[in-house]
């Protein structure tokens, strides 16, 4: 028994733990967006503030790239659930001998790494108007990504059409056209009622899907931007809570939308549920009371929290709280710089006794010089856009101790990035970190010794 | 012919055509024709555009040797960095691939089996809204978790275990993490769609003969859920070997993903030809896993992609 | 409208494989017409085939004595109720029964009209607005009838519509399948491998082995006048003996068989002459417990069956592995056990049939 009772609570455990994996990082961004904090995060709280949804609100490339992304995917729903539903239609009717192939290439996309769709469809319709227009007609960012993107959605609208025909009794089509039902007739008053559902799930999904998709879409949409090619940039070169609050407010639609979908489903079982006791007379197994459920419970969770938010948003003085903080770090600040200038007088000091220091660094800092700007660009994005102080002034005195110093300031300056204007010390900060946030088209920053 | 005939017969010749011409324009222009483009493409010399299909664009096999020797004027005899980076991203996707099998399936199997009623179903449904938050906000928020005031450096400091945040950017624990946490429910749904299938009676009817529990797990789930498996496995492979928004936002200094280097191909480097090259590289590795994975678990390519 | 409908060596060819093998019938106007054999025989394509669900490799299908061919099912004056109903889930009972008149575009208010003269028809009065999964098993094949009639066909198509049916309904719709079709007085092809179901129905019938059509007649003659002794064996049950013919005439024939010489009566459709290898087919109740009769054997009890108005004895008869079955009416004569006695038994040569050797119906 009692080995029962450890390997219990192992399970219990293990499932706790995994769902704090799945839900720790969600809700720790959730709680960044209201955090008044310039760089998202937790600790130190600051002041409970829902200005970051301002801000999301007033980002003009953000809002755009959300327009961009919708209208694209309302393309792809057009686009991918007829050939979905064409290829699961037409996949009954293969001869048996080809069924397997035409089964294989309508499904591969699925399997297809994104960027190599994207890639393919990219080269194939510029040559294909180069070939046929001597021009790149077809070289339009909707156009390309509305197909690019297509070719794997339709592959997942195929198969949730193919399951729902599965249930589909070939028979009813049969019946209709025996009974006077043209083709048409027959396909719009049998088969598509029936999978009318099935239409609405993977508009849905294929809606969703394009909505999220980057890999393709990076390559296929050319001069426009999505809301993922936007947040890309955005997130890799100075990240602000607005993304968090971006992120709060997809997750509240999806928590919606999770909730009415599992209403949808209850009404159908008890519609079912009620059939089957009217014709068979048995009683009701489906609950009917709604608050029984965890769900339920679930869902007016997130409502009161909602509506609390909203409260305490409301009626905290948010200006009040963001000078007292203010106030504060200076003083830390204060403290902090004093105690840095004694240290990096101590170390100088040490550094000249030391024979060996000052020559080592020099040699590893020419190495090791890419790595530090980018060190210091991932770590300190949210200074980018305020910093504008003059670092160089300070560099060449500290090259001795570059090394130590990054990485000392680094510990120091992750709480401060707010204030970096304020801040007199210099940073160890390169050119090369704010070429890179110009070229937003470079990838890892890593500058390869690639003999281009 | 005779196909046909019956086929528009019993369609109708108006749902017939539309059938057909969605079908043929999806498999040949979206499909087919589109890969061979970009297999013959990479087949060819990088020129500007307006040489495309004249003589200066003809074939060669430089952009394929590239990856293994790399410049003519570079001094190194292998293009080892290219090269690498490749075998990187191979071994991770593997690794996290391995990862989430191991994560996902005792948490399938606990879902399908063991939680029931209301709790259980909760549980299920709660696995859709991380499942469509996008892929970027899940990279930023394991930024934000990693960051070096992030919360778990604050939590490590805080109680002692570091004295100095750890950078886990740098160190690509954040990428890992991350990449791991983006394609998990890739690996639970299909898993636990195959374990839920499976007839609680035999798992007790396996017990009640006398098995240990690893042995049922062994002898009648795993094979039971052996399409879910593979189906997961390939997925998330294919995904984490793809993925470039990840890589991009988490990725340290020092760690660059091989579809990033196809991205420079096509943005910086301006060399189309080598970045589709690259391209099918990629395309061929996961080709390969899907041959390799349907051999191991002796599945179908039809209960793979599900 | 009733229209009769003719088969002219109709082939139906799927691959190498022959569903239908050179079937002539022609099915007389207004008749209750059932093609009988066991699954797999070919009775469901040569109904597909009147239906136009699929064209014959060979041969016509004329209904009114129009030729079908290049006629699809919706253009062809025939209405088929599917084994399983194939009732649109999604409608309603009278948007079920009503559907051929909706494509047609007859409206709405019309058809209302119609489907509630339907329902009475079938007995289903205000149960128009129910949807079909709210329905009975009975209640559902009346809608299949009224939803098919509703179409005014010429022909009547039933596949096994009773198939899915409990015995009690089952018998009960039988007679009410009768009874319709007499009302509307329109032709019923029906389909069924159930030999109760042709028999109790139909006007004629035909009984179908791998893609032939064996005999064609009604259920008395299929019954007592067996063509073949795939016919005989399958229709009805029945007991033989295998031998050789020693005697024939136009009356009767001898045979010698591994239990005995039997007498029994010639068939009149099949010709034997003396050698031949033949069958002698006896019905479990045209034998007694008499050893006077024209025919007698010993035979040991193995067991019996009490089955309320009949009892059922199985016996084992020297030579004969496989047994005989006898029928007897229970007068109350028959209630002791006599399990492993022997017995003497008997048949008539005039309720006996010899017939060539041939295929029999799996048991």
């Amino acid at each position: 028994m009692t080995s029962d009772h450890i390997r219990k609570m192992f399970t219990l455990l293990f499932v706790a733990g995994f769902f704090l994996f799945l839900f720790g990082p969600l809700i720790t961004m959730g709680l960044t967006a209201f955090n008044s904090s310039e760089f998202p995060r937790v600790t130190p709280w600051e002041c409970f503030t829902v200005e970051w949804f301002d801000v999301l609100r007033q980002d003009q490339r953000l809002m755009q790239g959300i327009k961009t992304s919708f209208f694209i995917g309302i393309g792809v729903v057009f686009v991918a659930v007829p050939l979905g539903l064409a290829g699961a239609l037409l996949l009954t009717q293969v001869p048996d001998r080809t069924r397997p192939w035409y089964y294989t290439i309508l499904i591969s996309p699925i399997l297809v790494p994104g960027v190599v769709l994207g890639i393919s469809t990219l080269i194939f319709w510029d040559r294909m108007g180069q070939m046929f227009f001597g021009d790149s007609v077809f070289y339009n960012g909707y156009f390309l990504t509305i197909l690019g993107q297509s070719t794997f959605i339709s592959a997942y609208t195929m198969l949730i059409f193919i399951a729902r025909l599965q249930r589909f009794d070939p028979a009813l089509e049969e019946a209709a056209l025996d009974l006077g039902a043209t083709h048409v007739q027959t396909f719009r008053k049998v088969l598509l009622p029936f999978l009318k559902p099935a239409i609405g799930s993977a508009a849905v999904l294929a809606f969703l899907a394009s909505f999220e998709n980057y890999n393709t879409t990076v390559f296929t949409v050319v001069s426009e931007a999505t809301l993922t090619t936007v947040l890309v940039s955005k997130v890799r070169y100075g990240i602000n809570p607005s993304i968090s609050a971006l992120a709060v407010v997809i997750i509240l639609i999806t928590l919606i939308g999770a909730c009415y979908y599992e209403l949808v489903k209850r009404r159908e079982l008890r519609a079912i549920d009620n059939a089957k006791r009217v014709a068979g007379g048995g009683a009701s197994v489906v609950q009917r009371r709604f608050f029984a459920e965890p769900a339920a419970w679930l869902i007016l969770l997130v409502f009161v929290v909602g509506l609390g938010t909203a409260f305490v948003a409301g009626t905290t003085g948010v200006d009040e709280c963001k000078v007292e903080v203010k106030e504060q770090k200076r003083v830390q600040t204060e403290a902090r710089i004093k105690a840095l200038n004694e240290r990096r007088a101590k170390e100088e000091a040490s550094a000249e006794n030391d024979s060996v220091s000052p020559a080592e660094p020099r040699t590893r800092a020419k190495g090791t010089e890419n790595f530090n700007s980018i060190f210091q660009k991932d770590n300190l994005e949210g200074q980018m856009d305020s910093s504008k102080s003059d670092e160089s002034s300070d560099k060449p005195a500290r090259k001795g101790t570059e090394n130590f110093n990054s990485m000392f300031d680094q510990g120091n300056l992750q709480g401060e990035e707010s204030e970096a204007e304020t801040r007199p010390e210099p940073e160890p900060k390169s050119r090369k970190g704010t070429e890179n946030f110009n070229n937003i088209f470079d990838p890892g920053n890593l500058n390869q010794p690639d003999a281009k | 012919m005779n196909w046909l005939r019956t086929f528009f017969r019993r369609n109708g010749t108006p749902l017939a055509i539309f059938l057909l011409c969605s079908v043929l324009f999806w498999m040949f222009m979206m499909i087919i024709l589109p890969q061979l483009f970009m297999v013959d493409f990479s087949l060819r010399a990088n020129v500007p555009p307006p040489q495309w299909g004249t003589d200066t664009h003809s074939y060669t096999l430089e952009h394929y040797k590239y990856i293994v020797y790399g410049s003519s004027t570079s001094t190194d005899q292998f293009n080892t960095l290219d090269m690498g980076v490749f075998l990187r991203t191979l071994v991770a996707a593997i690794f996290v691939t391995l990862i989430d099998l191991i994560l996902c399936y005792p948490i399938a199997y606990y879902l399908a089996h063991v939680a029931r009623g209301g709790w259980g179903r909760l549980m299920v449904l709660s696995l859709i809204v991380p499942f469509w938050i996008n892929e970027i906000l899940r990279a930023f928020s394991f930024k934000v978790l990693f960051g070096t005031t992030g919360i778990i450096n604050n939590f490590l400091v805080g109680i002692g275990f570091l004295d100095q945040p750890y950078d886990f950017i740098r160190n690509d624990i954040a990428l890992w993490a991350g990449l791991t946490y983006a394609y998990i429910l890739l690996m639970i749904f299909p898993i636990y769609n195959s374990v839920e299938s499976l007839d609680r009676n035999q798992i007790d009817a396996a017990r009640d003969l006398g098995s240990p529990w690893w042995r049922i797990h062994w002898r009648v789930v795993i094979p039971h859920a052996k399409p879910g498996i593979s189906s997961g496995c390939t997925m998330v492979f294919m995904l984490t070997a793809g993925a470039l928004a990840a890589p991009s936002i988490l990725g340290g200094p020092s760690s660059l993903w091989f579809t990033q280097i196809i991205y420079q191909g096509f943005n910086q480097a301006s060399n189309w030809a080598r970045g589709s090259a690259y391209a099918i590289i990629l395309l061929l590795t996961c080709i390969v896993f899907v041959l390799v994975v349907m051999k191991v678990f002796k599945v179908r390519l039809g209960e793979i992609a599900r | 409208m009733s229209a009769d409908v003719e088969l002219k060596n109709v082939w139906v060819r799927f691959g190498d494989f022959v569903a239908a093998r050179d079937v002539d019938l022609h099915i007389g106007e207004g008749e209750f017409f059932t093609i009988l054999g066991p699954s797999g025989c070919g009775k469901t394509t040569l109904l597909r085939a009147v239906s136009g669900f699929l064209e014959p490799s060979d041969g016509q299908v004329l209904i009114g004595g129009r030729d079908m061919a290049g006629i699809g099912p919706n253009r062809r004056p025939t209405a088929l109720i599917f084994q399983n109903l194939a009732l649109f889930p999604l409608m309603s009972v009278w948007e079920n029964i009503t559907f051929a008149l909706e494509v047609r575009g007859v409206n709405r208010a019309d058809r209302r009209k119609r489907a509630t003269e339907l329902l009475e028809l079938i007995a289903l009065p205000d149960q128009g607005d129910k949807m079909v999964g709210e329905l009975s098993g009975g209640q559902r094949q009346r809608v299949a009838i009224a939803r098919a009639l509703a179409a005014e066909p010429d022909v009547l198509l039933l596949d096994e519509p009773l198939s899915a049916l409990d015995l009690k309904l089952r018998q009960h719709m039988r007679s009410e399948l009768r009874a319709i079709q007499q009302r509307v007085g329109i032709t019923f092809i029906y389909i069924t491998h159930d030999q109760g179901e042709a028999l109790t129905m139909s006007d004629h019938i035909a009984v179908m082995r791998e893609g032939v059509i064996e005999q064609v007649s009604d259920g008395t003659t299929l019954y007592d006048d067996p063509g073949s002794s795939f016919v005989a064996s399958f229709v009805g049950e029945n007991n033989y003996f295998r031998g050789t013919v020693v005697d024939t005439d136009v009356s009767y024939t001898t045979l010698d068989t591994p239990s005995g010489r039997f007498r029994g009566r010639t068939s009149k459709n099949q010709s034997l002459r003396k050698g031949d290898d033949a069958f002698v087919f006896i019905r479990p109740e045209s034998i007694k417990f008499d050893s006077g009769l024209d025919n007698s054997l010993q035979a040991r009890v193995r067991n019996q069956e009490f089955e309320g108005n009949f009892w059922q004895v199985f016996l084992d008869v020297e030579g004969e592995n496989k047994g005989l079955k006898l029928s007897t009416v229970n007068d109350g004569r028959h209630h002791e056990n006599i399990s492993g006695d022997t017995v003497s038994v008997g048949f008539n040569a005039d309720l006996a049939v010899v017939l060539p050797a041939g295929p029999l119906a799996a048991e």
